[in-house]
């Protein structure tokens, strides 16, 4: 199935293209939004419900996968951790010094 | 970094009164009930039940009102803070008066919680970890929006939203780590555009309700998307 239902695409193309949020785009930004791609993939997801074959899944996959790595272009600063850290649950402890590391 | 710095580093403990004690009180009932601390309670209470913050301890569902939020009185003007040492979210009951206040410092404070839960963030040593989490912070908490900054008197448009982050993550940084302002400026250069950029868990600067519950539409739809890429 498509990534996201149809539904989706069309309602992220209609908030994109919104009063709103064009004023916080170029509040955030100094630019307008681009909306096209969204209203692309509501058609290739159309597509992809009437037809499913590779052809119309990979039209809507790929710009799912750019989106994605528009994401994550940039060297972030830190390493992620595999699991959470081990004292995020431990219990608070009466005397502990609340300058001791972690 | 390695600095002789003329005055101790106390990394910010000290704007904490409350926590420099090494102890956890439990006040009493009259005290619980009547004084800025229960309606501290209160009002993160309600914070937690908004939709922005739905994202944020919905993700890891792994926050407990109890064990990582605390009401405590604080020094001056700060609105709350993250304690690495003990993985709590502290918020100044004697400085936070208004609920959409509330909600924004909870949102602000759970993105330093988030970047700690996810990433191995050197807070007392590393600089760059530091101003990046406060831009982050900033960013995508609410603090730049255009009706904060305008209640503020700072009234700016174009790209005036970066201009907001860019100063209240300097601010943080000075406020709990003695530097010079050239110096916290040129770290949050270095890193701004990295992580301005980094929008987890949103996906998205939220600027506005319908932003949120979109980044919660999608969190709620992350294994179909993750499996159908």
């Amino acid at each position: 199935q498509p990534p996201r239902t149809c539904d989706d695409y069309w309602s992220e193309f209609r908030h994109c293209k919104s009063l709103w949020n064009r004023f916080h785009n170029y509040y955030a930004h100094g630019t307008s939004p681009s909306c096209g791609q969204w209203k692309e993939d509501y058609y290739s997801c159309r597509e992809w419900e009437k037809n499913p074959g590779p052809e119309t899944k990979e039209s809507l996959q790929q710009s799912e996968r750019n989106r994605e790595a528009e994401q994550r272009k940039f060297t972030p600063v830190w390493d992620l951790r595999r699991d959470p850290p081990r004292d995020w649950h431990m219990p608070l402890h009466q005397g502990k010094s609340p300058d001791s590391q972690s | 970094m390695d600095q002789n710095k003329p005055q101790e580093e106390d990394y910010g403990y000290n704007l904490f009164p409350e926590r420099n004690s090494g102890k956890f009180q439990k006040g009493s009932i009259a005290e619980s009930l009547f004084t800025f601390n229960h309606k501290c309670q209160v009002m993160l209470q309600f914070a937690m039940e908004t939709s922005k913050l739905t994202v944020l301890s919905c993700l890891f569902s792994a926050v407990y009102k109890d064990r990582h939020f605390s009401c405590e009185d604080c020094d001056g003007t700060v609105s709350g803070g993250f304690d690495a040492t003990s993985s709590q979210i502290v918020l100044c009951q004697n400085n936070i008066h208004q609920q959409s206040h509330m909600n924004r410092v909870v949102t602000h404070e759970l993105i330093h919680a988030f970047d700690h839960c996810r990433a191995h963030v050197d807070w007392f040593n590393n600089f760059k970890h530091l101003a990046c989490s406060e831009i982050r912070a900033a960013n995508l908490s609410g603090d730049c929006s255009f009706h904060n900054e305008v209640s503020r008197f700072n009234f700016g448009l174009k790209k005036h939203h970066q201009e907001c982050v860019r100063g209240r993550a300097l601010r943080s940084i000075l406020a709990v780590r003695k530097v010079s302002r050239e110096e916290a400026e040129k770290v949050v250069d270095e890193v701004f555009d990295t992580c301005f950029n980094d929008h987890a868990p949103f996906g998205r600067i939220p600027h506005d309700k319908k932003d949120a519950n979109f980044a919660y539409r999608d969190f709620e739809n992350r294994d179909r998307y993750y499996a159908n890429l």
